[in-house]
């Protein structure tokens, strides 16, 4: 190593903060612990991972389904609406799978929503009977697909938007019918996008914590939660979670994997020819409407509708809910550690690009992990570190403890968050950054400027929409974002998440509303600002 | 001692640990001149640039400018403290600026450190581009870019500016006038220029000294009449690709004999003994066309090069030569036909390896 500044030791103190988690996992699972382990492991053990793996594979299915079929109708067709529909199936994403499932079980309940409908149009009759239950596992699968299947619809649409015209014109040209098209060549030529995007569908299955938890599933993640809460027993739930991250492992290449494939789909190759989307009329334009909208509905309009209802029906939990500081706690966490991620992003960046280091790359790679790591897993990870780290360290230079300082603190939940979206910072500003020629900042060296007025005055004003974009991208999966908040939080303070977690938690699903409600507004507040970027700049 | 104004000794120019040139020397002599390196692509000559620019470091050498020490192996002036300006071959507009601005962009080190620049509008006008100030690099042809690019690296009129294939991008038509402008320019505001390009005329045209590049060495650094009439060996010649190399024998002191075209007459370039066995340089205006000729030679292809014609012959050892001939000559001639060489022979300058 030539030199060692800045940039090496900040891009070494993030590799070393986002490492810390896994190898506390890792070093758990040597660790004896309580009997319960041992009990578990010959009784229940299997069904947590036969669960999650039901979970992961209903839900791959239905994503898969829900998002390559509204991606392809959209790419290639033009009908009324269908400019609306491209942004609007993305917004889908603002509702978390746990609020899905709290619309979900609100509406099909024994005397819910769909009940009340049933009553008001037809007068008495015990519907309940006759409705069904999206509970248990397949509500889960139902809450969690229209929650993400956007990944897969976004990732197919921009590998669709790059598909040159003259492959399908090659496959008219070979005789192929439209679904031949589709399926010979349209989508195998996207298919490590699509690839792509299941990953990320199933670490996030995998991941999740509120939904399976509202529906009481057991999966390996809820295990690791309530193996923590109810027994206390932390080594334990690092145990639980090395077999997680074996699974999110094996997604994580996969992932990374098909993303490099991906690229192979760019237009730079020479030969795109731009498609003009067929113009649909009649029933067909209609079924393609009709297809769209319903899954807009149900992703979107449907909880928000449900929770709009009960909001208006209870008024009182509106009035009883003290939004005003619920909101600056999500707007402080936010604020926090979108500045914190793109500080560290972009002087990771920035120190890449001026050092050419192989050393350098390698610690990036390591600290863009973190995304992979569930969100249960992480909160249980550092809190286990800080245990540890006060324990011994500490201790041992009879220092004062600094547990409450990490834990139950807002310094600990940035951390949590930083380690958690860092990859997504840190992706979001490199994407943005290697579309910077390097011969820009050498013109600017040559023309006198110094590496900090080079980044300042070169660099951050072409990056900003990208910082825009990432703050906005950080912001909305942080408001999403369940159990680390849980978990970190510090006492008494609440989130829209976590307080719309403790109501449903308590059966106060009504309640639950209009926390539900406010938090989705404001993600899809975020969607709407970000939506032509998502569907452009993905494109590149 | 003469103070040299560019001194660069014995370097190595790297590129990510591989060497491109090796053991390079080269002096500019006086403030103002116009230096040229031709060599074919990748053989080095950006990183030659890079590393004056100070965007390489060196490990062997040095090189010093204005007997100020810029890179050695111990020593490293940041680029942005040389005052040396780079035009990149690639477009290096930055995109969120107007033209405009980019154009400014060159004088700022200037105004900061009360350096004289140039006026940027003679220089705009010059070079023809008053039109797209207010445009973005986006919303410009790559010929355009490259112009405001150059307009961008002269205007801060730099104690060294690197040109690095200035003129690539530009329009076969519009070429000549924007190298006349561009000579102009340099000449009459005294910038020392190191351009970089693979167009021999551009260097021939350009520059007061070319450097032939080859092989991972300087092969020839002289005036561009040497260059071209006097290569200094094979490789050279070679890439110049103006000439083929024909056998012959030295007869005399002015004279030697070729089995094909008989006795040629001329002044030798460097010594050969008589009787020795040479390769002789013969290129196509060394030739000259004549019907009467009893030296009839076949004609295998014709390319018409607008001023002139130029011939591909075969000869009787089945060797082929080109001539010249000016297209508005009378008598031209067809493929297979017969074409006459004016006898005998005289060349100028005899080169021989």
């Amino acid at each position: 190593m030539r030199t060692f500044n800045i940039w090496y030791l900040s891009s070494f103190l993030i590799s070393v903060i986002v490492i810390i988690p896994v190898v506390t996992v890792f070093l758990s699972f040597f660790e004896s612990t309580s009997d319960y382990f041992e009990l578990l492991k010959n009784t229940f053990l299997f069904e947590y991972i036969s669960n999650s793996l039901i979970l992961v594979f209903g839900v791959l299915f239905l994503t898969l389904i829900i998002g390559v079929s509204t991606a392809y109708i959209v790419s290639f067709y033009s009908f009324p609406f269908s400019n609306f529909f491209k942004w609007a199936l993305i917004l889908g994403f603002a509702v978390p799978p746990y609020i899905y499932a709290y619309s979900l079980t609100a509406f099909f309940e024994n005397y819910g929503t769909a009940y009340t409908i049933l009553k008001s149009l037809f007068g008495e009759f015990n519907y309940n009977l006759h409705i069904p239950k999206f509970d248990g596992m397949i509500g889960a699968i139902l809450s969690i697909s229209f929650s993400i299947y956007a990944y897969v619809y976004i990732l197919t649409t921009a590998s669709f938007y790059f598909q040159s015209n003259n492959l399908i014109e090659l496959g008219k040209n070979l005789g192929f019918s439209k679904l031949k098209t589709l399926f010979k060549v349209i989508i195998p030529s996207a298919r490590p996008a699509i690839v792509a995007g299941l990953a990320l569908v199933a670490m996030e299955t995998l991941s999740d914590f509120g939904a399976v938890d509202f529906f009481s599933i057991n999966t390996l993640t809820t295990a690791i939660y309530n193996s923590w809460l109810s027994f206390d027993d932390l080594v334990f739930s690092n145990q639980l979670s090395f077999y997680l991250l074996i699974f999110i492992f094996a997604l994580f290449v996969i992932e990374k994997f098909s993303r490099r494939n991906a690229k192979y789909h760019s237009p730079l190759q020479g030969g795109f020819k731009k498609k003009q989307r067929a113009k649909l009329i009649g029933i067909k334009a209609f079924l393609a409407f009709l297809f769209c909208f319903l899954i807009f509905f149900l992703s979107f309009l449907f909880p928000i509708f449900q929770m709009l209802y009960w909001t208006i029906l209870y008024p009182k939990n509106f009035f009883d809910l003290n939004i005003q500081d619920l909101l600056l706690n999500t707007l402080l966490l936010v604020a926090l550690s979108s500045v914190v991620l793109i500080i560290f992003s972009f002087i990771s960046n920035y120190g890449t690009r001026v050092n050419k280091s192989r050393f350098l790359n390698f610690l990036t790679t390591i600290s863009i992990s973190g995304y992979a790591l569930p969100g249960v897993i992480l909160a249980l990870a550092y809190i286990s570190f800080v245990a540890w780290f006060d324990n011994t360290i500490i201790h041992y230079f009879e220092l004062q403890s600094v547990k409450k300082i990490f834990i139950g603190s807002i310094l600990g939940l940035v951390i949590a968050y930083f380690v958690r979206f860092y990859s997504l910072s840190c992706n979001g500003i490199k994407s943005s950054y290697e579309k910077i020629n390097k011969t820009l900042d050498e013109t600017a060296y040559l023309s006198g400027y110094s590496k900090l007025k080079t980044f300042l005055n070169i660099h951050v004003p072409y990056l900003k929409s990208s910082i825009f974009f990432v703050t906005i991208l950080i912001s909305l999966e942080i408001i999403r974002e369940l159990p680390i908040t849980l978990i970190l939080r510090p006492f008494n303070f609440e989130t829209f998440a976590t307080t719309a977690y403790i109501y449903a938690s308590q059966d106060l699903l009504e309640a639950a509303a209009v926390p539900s409600l406010f938090l989705v507004l404001i993600a899809s507040l975020f969607i709407l600002l970000i939506s032509r970027y998502i569907l452009k700049e993905n494109n590149d | 001692m003469i103070k040299k104004f560019l001194e660069i000794k014995n370097v190595d120019f790297q590129i990510g640990g591989k060497i491109k040139v090796k053991n390079f020397s080269l002096d500019i002599e006086k403030k103002g001149e116009i230096i040229c390196l031709l060599g074919p692509s990748g053989i080095g000559k950006t990183t030659i640039l890079r590393s004056i620019a100070g965007l390489e470091k060196v490990e062997n050498g040095s090189i010093k400018l204005k007997s100020n020490l810029l890179s050695s192996k111990n020593s490293h002036v940041e680029p942005e403290n040389r005052n040396i300006s780079l035009s990149f071959q690639e477009n290096a507009l930055f995109p969120h600026f107007t033209i405009q601005k980019n154009i400014n962009f060159g004088t700022e080190r200037n105004k900061i450190n009360g350096k004289k620049f140039l006026n940027p509008k003679k220089i705009i006008k010059i070079l023809n581009i008053e039109n797209i100030l207010n445009k973005y690099p986006h919303q410009i042809s790559a010929g355009e870019a490259q112009r405001a690019s150059l307009t961008r690296a002269v205007v801060s009129n730099p104690d060294l500016l690197l040109l690095d294939e200035p003129l690539s991008n530009i329009d076969e038509n519009f070429k000549e006038e924007i190298q006349v402008n561009l000579k102009q320019i340099l000449k009459e505001n005294k910038i020392t220029t190191i351009i970089v390009t693979h167009d021999s005329y551009e260097a021939f045209y350009l520059g007061d000294k070319c450097g032939i590049i080859l092989d991972k060495k300087l092969r020839q650094y002289d005036e561009p009449y040497n260059v071209y009439h006097y290569p200094n060996s094979i490789h050279v010649v070679n890439f110049l690709n103006r000439g083929v190399l024909v056998p012959a024998t030295v007869t005399g002191q002015y004279t030697l004999e070729n089995d094909d075209l008989g006795l040629i007459k001329g002044n030798f370039v460097n010594e050969h003994r008589i009787g020795t066995k040479v390769k002789l340089l013969l290129q196509p205006e060394d030739l000259e066309h004549d019907d009467k000729s009893n030296l009839q030679l076949d004609v295998i292809d014709k390319k018409f090069k607008g001023t002139n014609f130029i011939y591909t012959l075969r000869t009787r050892s089945n060797k082929n030569i080109s001539v010249f001939v000016h297209s508005h000559h009378v008598h031209q001639h067809q493929i297979s036909d017969k074409f006459g060489i004016k006898k005998p022979i005289h060349i100028k300058h005899l080169v021989c390896f």
